[in-house]
């Protein structure tokens, strides 16, 4: 039973920029990134702010266009090519694949009730045939995401960011998808109702056997929801691996350096951190060689010129670094 | 340590078209120098709107109560803060011995100056510098918080810095004017992890070297217990634990603060179920009676719960909680 | 007592409440808009203002052109109904009679002397000059008259017309060339607005050019060129009609650019976004999403710019380039109180003055006042 939902091959998408209607450069978000998620899997996607991770969510959503690499899609009743979709499949991939936003504000139209909202996937793709066929459907869903159905009549506006996001959910579910992006969906969230709103998450997961892809900047949030964990780094995938063996054994130096960042609830663990310097470069100048090699304390010269290929050791844990075999249980030393 | 700033018995309402908004509810605290201080809360906590009364900073709507009262202990003697009118007598609570740092950079510094250009002038308004003065000292200030090239780099526009630059050179303009106060409001939340762990460590080693009194505004535990000495909970506008920060993230004394922290996912265990705290943190507009945390505690002890308001309990000599579980245990 | 009317209390707190929960955007709009006093009053101003425009055929006394003109009263003072004078008081008000002469003694001047002994009562649903209600309703019922003589409450102009009936078809002729030079230049700016704002990229430059282009030229002269363009012998429909053409091209880029502002960021909100990854077509997207987010924004925009074009049309005539005497609009009666005789000897010809400016306070004050409503961070800085 572990087989590929979603599996992307050497996937770039870039965005021409400048605003000019003569002067076209080409920023590449994500850079010859390769991922596989399995069915029914609650995928973590890490990174940064610049990291390209939601350029990649929405590329395999179809969101963005594919510019070079390859997508598919199989889910036992389809197998599609999401870099080439159009027409009818990009339709029907719709229905199978959803998005979850980060702001719970932006992300629902103050101008229509909680009920409208909900239905509005189900009209859009004509899922339901009749108005009483809808309703069932949309309470089905909002019970499901534990929201109260008195509250359908309701607008946006009556409900705090816990109760939009759960609502917000409730909308991304409402199509019946196998495959549902969530983008940073808790980071908006305090913390006393984050934990609420992942729960709701993990729970609706295994309900339905979805399949997840999880991104976020926080990785202690990602270590608690997630089985499996890729970490980006300027369009790169720098690691990815089960999240338990990417938590004790990180082996790219900018995941050692993430951990070691993560603000320690101990009081008295002060200063042990290990800290980078410097920032993540512009997308539009990026480095030459490994994309990492101007913050990392291991740099050497191959670093400078040659990127490094993700190389996989056969356990699931994939790495994209020249030195992490000598690093192995090194921390940096700054 | 000798007393920096006091708040007694602070309560701040907002006038809104609904009524008025209680945005901080009795709230006294003070704070020694040298000491950094941790004020947590989630939103509608009121933990910023209390930090801009420190700096009589707040919206032309605020209405505080005529209990409140603010001393800020400066070489000249105190000075009541809230009875401050006058422009040129408030500078001693904005930029002179208090300054403040925020969450959004690009905010607090005019896009149409530049960076040198606003800490001259900040330093000029405050002292008696010359010119040239000034620059020389903006540029050791901008050099001390980690900006490379700074000579160069003072003469840039805040856009033209990134964000972690940004938020380096807004602590050096607020540091430059050697105040006796820093408040600090969430001035890591913006910032990708591996920046915000190089800003909590410049903090740390600016603490040490300039000795100054802080208050560290933010919404995230681990933050605190990086940085402060002791901590501050808020939740709908009072204060309800107080404690050395080791005593309250250890062995939190209210049923909210013990909330907030299991619901915290935690590093060192994986496989732990995380714990929300039930239900929602009410509008400003609903404010519960008795004591604010009773709609979503699950430890009532009894009616007087959501009908009085808990008073202060002392746990040990320096943690306090309100807190009625307290109260019935004392009695 | 207390233990009864609590709980009625509790459940008319809940009911508020759902009713707030369950306001559309437009009713949460109108009930920001209803707390703000002088919107509110001017809105009031405004719809009695409108009304007297309307019904200005019904409500005025007489025929606002040469045919209801009273040759015994040119420039006569304003006339204001009274219920007692020194002969003692009646039930029902009147006005004295008036006898006029003019001779070497007055300077040739007419003089009007009050004759304190005759009343004329002012009589309600008199039968008067026939009119044409909306233009096709026929009637010659007016509200109030009296038995003999006439009544000019503002007063008459030079030829006797009467002031007040003029006043208030001229308020009807203002706000008709109004609204079809804001219909004119909405729909312009929908089209090229929208087309701007949803296509974006080269599209949109090259119609912001073009709009700037627009924007650059500046009213007066071109005013004027079109003037002289007009012949002298066009009718006053045709006039009227031209005018609020050129009202409404003038007027199109600002809103424009307004309607493209909008649709630029609400077409990359996250619930639009939402919507295309169902599959939702552009027509759906449109409709369901960018057009109602629109409606408050582009009500507001009209009520603002509307002032605008009553004062362009008022700009136009008082500059002698618009609409000219027979006709009546604001514009034509503010230029007749341009003269030095108006100002020493026949004031009242400033009354229409007043009304212009409540006019034009009124939309101000609405539109300031929809605009606070409308806007979705007015209550999120609180």
């Amino acid at each position: 039973m572990s087989d590929a939902l979603i599996r992307a091959k050497r996937l770039s998408v870039g965005f021409p920029i400048g605003n000019g209607l003569f002067r076209k450069d080409i920023l590449k978000a994500v850079n010859n990134v390769s991922v596989t998620i399995e069915k029914g899997s609650f995928f973590g996607l890490v990174g940064e702010s610049g990291s390209g991770k939601t350029t990649l969510g929405r590329a395999l959503l179809k969101a963005v266009p594919i510019t070079e690499g390859e997508a598919r899609y199989t889910d036992g009743e389809v197998d599609l090519d999401i870099a080439t979709l159009e027409g009818a499949a990009l339709k029907d991939y719709r229905k199978r694949a959803q998005l979850i936003f980060q702001d719970p504000y932006a992300a629902l139209s103050p101008r229509m009730t909680v009920r409208d909202i909900i239905a509005e996937p189900l009209e859009v793709m004509k899922i339901t045939k009749t108005r009483e066929e809808t309703d069932a459907r949309v309470r089905e869903i909002a019970a499901k995401c534990r929201l109260n159905l008195e509250h359908l009549r309701r607008f946006p506006h009556a409900f705090s960011g816990g109760q939009r996001q759960r609502i917000s959910i409730a909308r991304a579910l409402v199509s019946g998808p196998q495959f549902i992006v969530a983008d940073e969906s808790v980071a908006a969230l305090d913390v006393s109702i984050q934990a609420d709103v992942l729960n709701l998450l993990k729970q609706i997961q295994s309900d339905m056997g979805l399949t997840f892809m999880f991104i976020s900047h926080d990785l202690s949030v990602v270590a608690h929801t997630c089985d499996h964990v890729a970490v980006m780094y300027l369009g790169r995938l720098v690691e990815t691996a089960p999240t338990r063996q990417l938590f004790a054994q990180p082996r790219h130096p900018y995941t050692k350096a993430l951990f070691s960042a993560i603000p320690s609830l101990d009081p008295d663990d002060r200063g042990r951190a290990q800290k980078l310097t410097g920032e993540i470069p512009s997308p539009t100048n990026q480095p030459s060689g490994c994309k990492f090699h101007t913050r990392c304390p291991f740099a050497i010269e191959r670093c400078i010129t040659e990127e490094p290929e993700l190389e996989s050791d056969g356990s699931g844990h994939d790495v994209s670094c020249h030195r992490w075999r000598e690093l192995i249980g090194v921390e940096p030393a700054i | 340590m000798s007393t920096l700033i006091e708040v007694e018995n602070l309560t701040l309402q907002f006038k809104t078209d609904e009524g008025l908004v209680t945005a901080v509810d009795n709230v006294s605290f003070s704070l020694a120098r040298g000491e950094v201080m941790g004020l947590v809360g989630e939103s509608g906590s009121g933990k910023s709107v209390t930090a801009k009364a420190l700096m009589h900073l707040n919206a032309s709507n605020a209405v505080y109560s005529p209990e409140s009262k603010i001393t800020l202990h400066t070489e000249d003697g105190p000075v009541d803060v809230l009875s401050l009118r006058k422009p040129s007598d408030l500078k001693v609570v904005r930029g002179g011995a208090v300054s403040m740092i925020f969450q959004e950079p690009m905010a607090s510094f005019a896009p149409a100056m530049t960076v040198g250009k606003q800490m001259i002038e900040q330093l000029q308004l405050h002292s008696s510098m010359t010119k040239s003065e000034a620059r020389e000292l903006s540029i050791e200030m901008l050099d001390r918080v980690g900006i490379s090239d700074a000579g160069r780099r003072i003469d840039q526009y805040a856009f033209e810095l990134s964000g972690g630059m940004r938020q380096r050179a807004m602590i050096a303009m607020a540091l430059s004017t050697k105040p006796k106060l820093l408040i600090a409001d969430e001035p890591t939340t913006a910032l990708d992890v591996t920046i915000q762990a190089q800003v909590i460590d410049l903090m740390k080693d600016l603490v040490d070297e300039f000795h100054m009194g802080i208050i560290f505004i933010t919404h995230d535990l681990g933050v605190v217990a990086q940085t402060a000495d002791r901590v501050n909970v808020m939740y709908l506008g009072r204060l309800i634990e107080e404690g050395p920060v080791r005593s309250v993230i250890r062995t939190p004394k209210h049923p909210y603060t013990q909330g907030l922290i299991a619901a915290l996912p935690k590093l060192d265990d994986l496989g732990a179920a995380l714990t929300p705290v039930p239900g929602d943190i009410p509008s400003p507009l609903e404010r519960p009676s008795g004591c604010v945390f009773h709609t979503r505690c699950g430890q009532i002890v009894s009616d007087a719960c959501s009908s009085e308001r808990p008073v202060e309990h002392q746990i040990d000599e320096t943690h306090k909680t309100a807190c009625h579980i307290y109260a019935e245990a004392a009695t | 007592m207390s233990t009864t009317s609590a709980p009625t209390a509790v459940t008319q707190d809940q009911k508020a409440k759902e009713a707030y929960f369950t306001a559309s955007q437009g009713q949460l709009i109108w009930a920001r808009f209803k707390k703000q006093k002088a919107a509110m009053v001017a809105a009031v101003v405004l719809v009695i203002l409108i009304l007297s425009g309307l019904f200005a055929p019904f409500l005025s006394p007489y025929d606002p052109t040469i045919a209801g003109r009273d040759k015994d009263y040119t420039n006569g003072a304003p006339q204001i109904p009274q219920f007692c004078d020194k002969n003692g008081c009646s039930m029902r008000p009147f006005i004295h009679g008036v006898t006029r002469e003019r001779s070497l003694a007055t300077n040739f001047r007419w003089v009007t002397k009050i004759d304190e002994d005759t009343r004329l009562n002012l009589q309600f649903f008199v039968k008067g000059d026939s009119y044409k209600l909306f233009g096709f309703i026929p009637g010659s019922i007016h509200l109030f008259g009296v038995d003999e003589g006439k009544i000019h409450l503002f007063g008459t102009d030079e030829d006797g017309q009467d002031i007040f009936s003029r006043t208030l078809h001229a308020i009807w002729t203002s706000l008709r060339v109004g609204a079809i030079g804001v219909f004119i230049a909405f729909f312009m700016a929908l089209i090229i607005g929208g087309v701007a704002g949803y296509y974006g990229g080269w599209i949109d430059s090259v119609i912001q050019m073009i709009t700037d282009a627009v924007r650059t030229v500046p009213a007066i002269p071109l005013f004027m060129a079109i003037a002289a363009f007009m012949p002298p012998e066009l009718s006053s429909e045709a006039r009227f009609f031209y005018i609020s053409l050129i009202l409404g091209l003038i007027g199109w880029p600002t809103l424009a650019r307004r309607v493209r502002t909008h649709l630029l960021t609400e077409r990359n909100q996250e619930y639009v976004l939402a919507a295309q990854l169902c599959g939702a077509p552009a027509g759906h997207v449109i409709r369901r999403h960018l057009l109602p987010s629109f409606t408050s924004y582009i009500i507001v925009d009209l009520v603002i710019s509307f002032p605008y074009m009553v004062l362009s049309e008022t700009a136009l005539s008082f500059i002698g380039l618009g609409l000219k005497d027979p006709v009546s609009s604001l514009g034509v009666m503010l230029q007749k109180a341009t003269n030095a005789d108006v100002l020493l000897n026949y004031q009242w010809y400033f009354i229409p003055v007043v009304f212009f400016i409540v006019l034009v306070m009124s939309f101000v004050f609405v539109g300031d006042g929809l605009r606070d409503a409308a806007d979705p961070y007015s209550d999120k800085n609180k």
